[in-house]
Order: structure tokens, then C-alpha cells, then sequence
């Protein structure tokens, strides 16, 4: 098994500060011949070394359909992202496991109204669908983007999100937790929003939702409460992660392996979990 | 194809002990302070394969290091180097002799997870190259449930060779795999095959030793009991004395969870792989400070119901071959029989 936890190198191209607390990390393969043999759908995620730190799990936060690098957004939480915050640098090197994981349900959202409701920086996974899927916008129909931060500071991804707002084919609405002088959108919670402003339509769509537990708890109740059914309800779970492939034991709940079965679930295959997330 | 079965003294087992080791990697459990555990061998009385004792290792550890090097690296100008330390697992053959049928049945557990998907080559080649020649059991030790799970212990192909001490004073010598006959052939070649009497003689063996166990259970009935108690309050009771040590996890020879680390110098640093368990505080403990199971209790839940229900949905048997090396070495006398037990039952 040795081999499979020896990671490959890869460059930061491009560092992007997202918010005070995350960055987002443009990646390209060192040896750029493994470029192509990588491939990836949105929702899989990978095992990222800072080497002489640590390993860490983040999702792959574009689409492939941006051809020649990936991006990783990461938030200071502990000791590695830490040291990613302090130390890692445009030019600098780090070692890259993956892709592993199970993506979105791509078949199943075809034909389907998209209602993206991401919260902080639960919006990196919804962002590599969000482009995959505005790159193969005819599969789809009507496409919602909710998302909400603390803070107008606490928004990822600003000068992208422009660009969807002004892409007609979208609906964006932006919320931000509590009201601030400049600010010009929604204020308020994104359950709240959800259920006051953004009016979706339930029949035929697909929900895809990623966020800070406390948001997703009240998202799921409200999508309940306007009728959405749990296995229209797709999410993202994190569980703690070492090996990424179905070995180490450590993100198992009940007999699921969130790194293999996961980390992609309907809110119904949810249900059927032990409470131990 | 055919499986054979030699016929011989002990002092003709004791040759085929002698002649092994004289030819290859051998390995079979060794004492020291009254512990056992398989190490490499050089001359045969070292060994006591047949030992009735109660091993405190598993064979585990000669297939999945305790401890693993995955890689070495190193800042330079031009940029990091990663050297792949991995050594080559295990180039040439090697047997182990006197294994305990639990240990081998370890094996064929662990199998199923190893070979599930992301195959674990390493492992693999390991398994290849390993002859495993077993000892039955006189008699069962304080701890042991082995023939109350499901697994054919009389019968098991877990190992390659199976050695039995019949009643009669002789010794059984028997193929019980494909790798294990040809082993014979080549090994074996001075002592006779027998017929149908040792059948009769090994049977009689085994049900003299299956009748000296002091603990049975039926594994069916706590597969199924243990389903639906997730929320059983014994789990907290039995919970109670544990020190979360992982002793247990280490000491099993089917627990197989394993933590990533790096040690780092200056520019260098390597990255090692190492023995981890569920029982550990530290286990799914998340950064910003979310734990699912910071309680106690909610570990050894785990623990237990990854043994008796989780792996068996999983992957169709339990992680448990009841060999009681978790109870042996537990500070606290925490036995995994009575807990499983004592949950299906409140
Ligand atoms: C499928 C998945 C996708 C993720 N995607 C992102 C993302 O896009 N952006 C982002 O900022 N964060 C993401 N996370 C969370 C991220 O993995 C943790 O914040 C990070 O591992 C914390 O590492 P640390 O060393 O700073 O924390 P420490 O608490 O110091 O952790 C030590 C080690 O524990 C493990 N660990 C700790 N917390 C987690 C956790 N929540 N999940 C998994 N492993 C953990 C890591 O191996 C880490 O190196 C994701 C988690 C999962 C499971
Ligand atoms: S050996 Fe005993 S005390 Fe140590 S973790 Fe296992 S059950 Fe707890
Ligand atoms: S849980 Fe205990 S009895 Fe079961 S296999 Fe592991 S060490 Fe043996
Ligand atoms: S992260 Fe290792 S088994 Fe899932």
C-alpha cells in the first residue's frame, strides 16, 4: 500500500486570496505529461501534502472542463492549513494523492432545475459543479445559486461570482448574516433567504448543498418544509480522512466509507446513516 | 486438486521443523518475559511451534508493518525530491511455522479489505510469498471463542500446512492448500501419506479441543442482536474502565486502521505509516474541534460494532476470530466476548 500514499508533485501557479481565512490554490502538475492522465469529476476531492507538515483532504475546487491546472481553496482550521496559510507560496511545491471519491450525480441532473445553496466555504465542491455545469449549460434547466457568508469579507470566489451574475443564464442571490453600510443584497440566514426570497420551484429540481453543519441542519429543514424530497437533496460530508481510498478505517460511518462511498450523498442516504457525523 | 496428508512422529516433525529452517526465511512465535510473538528464527530450538500458550502478537505485524516508511524527501534548489522509500516488500519466500489457526484466519479477513478496490500490493506480495504452517491448538485458553465464529476451524484453509498432534502421539501433517501441497511435496518428501484412520485420528483431536472451550457464543444471533443495538446503554457501561490505550487495536490481528505521519528535519523529512485505532481520543477528531465520537463509549461502539456488524456487512464476515488477544493484553481486563455479550443483551 506504501505506494499508493506516495504523493506526486505539483506547482502553485496562482494564489488567490479568497477571504481573511482562505485562500484558493491554483495548481499544475510539476511533470506536465501527468497533466492529462488526470481526471476528475466535481465532487471528488483530493489528499494534498504540504510536505514536512502534513497531509490534509481537500475537494478539487474546479471542473476539468478548465483544462491544464485545479484549484484547491483552503481554510485555516489547524495545524496543516496553518502552515499552508504561512508558508506556501506562488512557485512553491506540494505533493497531490487522487482524485478520490465519488462525484455528483452528473446523469441524474441532467434535464433537471439546478438550486445550489452553498454556505462559507462549503461553496468550493458546489464550484467545480457550478462550472461544469455552466460549461454544459444546455443539460440543464433553470440554474439558482444561493450563497451565503458571515460576513461580506467572508465571500469566496467575488470576482467569479460577478461573472455569474452577469451571465444571464443564471440566477445568483448573495446574503450575508447581519447588515453592513455598502452592502446591497439579501441580509439574513441562508434558510431564511431560502424560504423568504428565492421561491424554487420543487418539481423537477435537483438541490446541491454544501456548508457549515449548523446551516445545512436548517437548509435541510426548510427544503423539507417547501417540499423537496431527501433524495433530490444532494450534499458533501466531511468526515475526518487519511488515506482517501477505503483502507485506513478512519472515516467510516457504520459500514460506509465516506472516501469511497462518499464524499458525495442524497440527504436520503443520509438518513440511513448512524448518527456518528 | 488433491490434498495429502503425512503421517509421522514428533521426532520426524521436529526434522521437517529442522529442515526448513535450515533452508528458508522462517519465522514462528518466540518467548520472551512470558510473551509470545512471531520473530525470524535461525536454529529450531528457539521455536516451540506447538506452544499452547496464549500468544500476546498476532502474525499481523509480518504482513502489515506496525510501522511503514512511505517516503523520503528532501527541499533542493531545484525543487522537492521525493524518493519512494517503499522497500520491496518481500523479494524471496519465507515461512512461519507453529501459527495459531485464529491468526491465519486474521489474514483472510484482512484479505477482503486489502484487495477492495485500491489493491494493496504490497500486502499482496506478502501473502504470495508466505507459507503459513499452522499448530492446532491442545486446548483452548482462558480467553478464546475461535470455534464459536464463523469460520471452520476444523476444516479452515486459512493456512497453507495444518499440523496436528493426535491423540494417538502422532503427528498429523497436512496440506490444506494448493500452495500448501506443493510445499509438502518438496519438503515433506521423507515422510509417509497417510489414509482414511487419520482422518478419524485428527477428528478425534479436534473434538477433544473443541471440548475444552470455556466461552461460546452464537455469532449469528449477536450478528443480528447487535444490529439494532447502536443505542444500547452497556456500551457506556462497558466503556467505563477503558483507558482508550489502543492496545487492544494493536495486539488484533484483523484491526487494521492506520494513521499518516511526517517527521520532519530542516528540509528533510520522511512520512511514515503506523498503527492507529478507533479507541484513540484523537481518532475522528477534526479540526475547529468536532469529534463524532468524543465520548468513550461512542469508541468502543465503534470498535464493536465494526467487529460484529459493520465488516460482515460489508465485506460478509466478522472482524473478530475470536483468538482473545485483546483481552489478554487489555490494562483493564476489557473482554470483547463479554461485550458484545452483555450488549446484545440489554
Ligand atoms: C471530502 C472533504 C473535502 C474537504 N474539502 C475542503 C476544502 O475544499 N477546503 C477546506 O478548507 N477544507 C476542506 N475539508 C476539511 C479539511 O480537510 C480540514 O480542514 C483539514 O484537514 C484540517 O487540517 P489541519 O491539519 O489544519 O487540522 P488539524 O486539526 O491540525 O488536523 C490534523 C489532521 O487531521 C485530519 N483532519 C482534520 N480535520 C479534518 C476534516 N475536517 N476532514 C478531514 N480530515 C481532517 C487531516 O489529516 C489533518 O492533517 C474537506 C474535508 C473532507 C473530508
Ligand atoms: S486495551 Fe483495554 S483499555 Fe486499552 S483501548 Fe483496548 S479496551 Fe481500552
Ligand atoms: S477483537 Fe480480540 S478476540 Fe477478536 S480478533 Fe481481535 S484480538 Fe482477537
Ligand atoms: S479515509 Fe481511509 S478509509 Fe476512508
Amino acid at each position: 500500500m506504501e505506494q499508493l500514499l506516495v504523493p506526486t508533485i505539483c506547482t502553485v501557479d496562482q494564489l488567490i486570496e479568497e477571504t481573511p481565512d482562505v485562500r484558493t490554490y491554483r495548481l499544475k502538475f510539476k511533470d506536465d505529461s501527468l497533466t492529462d492522465s488526470f481526471k476528475w469529476l466535481p465532487g471528488q476531492f483530493v489528499e494534498f501534502s504540504l510536505l514536512g507538515s502534513g497531509e490534509c483532504t481537500f475537494c478539487i475546487a474546479s471542473s476539468a472542463t478548465r483544462k491544464g491546472y485545479f484549484d484547491c481553496s483552503i481554510k485555516r482550521a489547524g495545524i496543516v492549513t496553518a502552515d499552508i496559510h504561512n508558508e506556501l507560496d506562488e512557485g512553491d511545491e506540494v505533493g497531490i494523492r487522487g482524485p478520490y471519491g465519488n462525484w455528483f450525480p452528473l446523469e441524474e441532473l441532467k434535464g433537471k432545475n439546478l438550486l445550489f445553496i452553498g454556505g462559507g466555504i462549503g461553496l468550493a465542491p458546489l464550484r467545480s459543479l457550478i462550472q461544469y455545469a455552466i460549461d454544459t449549460r444546455n443539460e440543464y434547466k433553470d440554474f439558482t445559486i444561493l450563497y451565503g457568508a458571515r460576513t461580506s469579507a467572508d465571500i469566496c470566489y467575488k470576482e467569479e461570482i460577478e461573472e455569474w451574475k452577469n451571465n444571464e443564464s443564471l440566477k445568483v442571490i448573495l446574503t450575508i448574516d447581519k447588515a453592513e453600510e455598502k452592502w446591497k443584497e439579501h441580509v439574513g440566514v441562508v434558510p431564511k433567504i431560502l424560504e423568504e426570497k428565492v421561491n424554487p420551484v420543487v418539481e423537477n429540481t435537483k438541490v446541491i448543498t454544501c456548508g457549515p453543519p449548523i446551516m445545512i441542519k436548517y437548509t435541510l429543514m426548510s427544503l423539507d418544509k417547501l417540499g423537496f424530497a431527501p433524495k433530490d437533496v444532494v450534499t458533501t460530508l466531511e468526515m475526518k480522512m487519511q488515506c482517501g481510498f477505503g483502507k485506513c478505517g478512519r472515516c467510516n460511518i457504520g459500514s460506509t466509507y465516506v472516501c469511497k462511498d462518499g464524499p458525495v450523498f442524497t440527504y436520503e442516504e443520509l438518513q440511513k446513516l448512524p448518527d456518528e457525523f | 486438486m488433491n490434498l495429502t496428508t503425512y503421517i509421522t512422529e514428533p521426532a520426524g516433525l521436529q526434522s521437517f521443523y529442522e529442515a526448513i529452517v535450515a533452508t528458508n526465511e522462517t519465522y514462528a512465535p518466540v518467548e520472551k518475559l512470558g510473551k509470545f510473538d512471531y520473530k525470524q528464527i535461525k536454529t529450531p530450538p528457539e521455536c516451540q511451534p506447538d506452544s499452547p500458550i496464549e500468544q500476546t502478537m498476532s502474525i499481523k505485524p509480518l504482513f502489515f508493518p506496525k510501522s511503514a516508511r512511505v517516503m523520503k524527501y528532501e527541499a533542493t534548489a531545484e525543487g522537492t525530491d521525493v524518493t519512494d522509500t517503499t522497500e520491496d516488500p518481500l523479494a524471496g519466500k519465507r515461512v512461519i511455522l507453529g501459527v495459531k489457526h485464529c491468526d491465519a484466519r486474521g489474514l483472510q479477513v484482512l484479505d477482503e479489505v486489502y484487495k477492495w478496490d485500491y489493491i494493496d500490493t504490497d500486502y499482496q506480495k506478502r501473502r504470495e510469498n508466505t507459507i503459513i504452517i499452522s499448530a492446532r491448538c491442545e486446548q483452548a485458553a482462558t480467553h478464546c471463542f475461535c470455534t464459536s465464529l464463523d469460520y471452520d476451524v476444523e476444516q479452515s484453509d486459512a493456512m497453507d500446512v495444518a499440523v496436528i498432534n493426535g491423540l494417538d502421539g502422532k503427528v498429523y501433517i497436512q496440506a490444506r492448500t494448493e500452495k500448501g501441497e506443493h510445499f509438502l511435496k518438496e519438503n515433506a518428501s521423507g515422510l509417509a501419506a497417510t489414509n482414511g484412520s487419520a482422518l478419524e485420528e485428527m477428528k478425534k483431536q479436534y473434538q477433544a479441543f473443541s471440548g475444552s472451550f470455556r466461552l461460546k457464543m452464537d455469532y449469528k444471533e449477536i450478528n443480528g442482536k447487535m444490529q439494532s443495538r447502536f443505542e444500547s446503554p452497556a456500551f457506556e457501561e462497558v466503556a467505563t474502565n477503558c483507558v482508550s490505550c489502543n492496545t487492544c487495536a494493536f495486539v488484533c490481528p484483523t484491526c487494521h486502521c492506520f494513521k499518516i505521519t511526517d517527521e520532519r528535519i530542516r528540509d528533510e523529512g520522511v512520512r511514515y505509516k503506523s498503527y492507529d485505532s478507533c479507541n484513540n481520543i484523537y481518532f475522528t477528531l477534526m479540526a475547529g474541534g468536532h469529534n463524532p465520537r468524543p465520548a468513550k463509549y461512542r469508541r468502543w461502539r465503534q470498535r464493536a460494532m465494526h467487529k460484529f456488524v459493520y465488516y460482515k456487512e460489508r465485506f460478509g464476515v466478522n472482524l473478530c476470530v475470536g483468538c482473545g488477544k485483546c483481552t489478554i493484553s487489555c490494562p483493564v481486563n476489557i473482554s470483547i466476548f463479554e461485550v458484545v455479550n452483555q450488549v446484545s443483551n440489554v
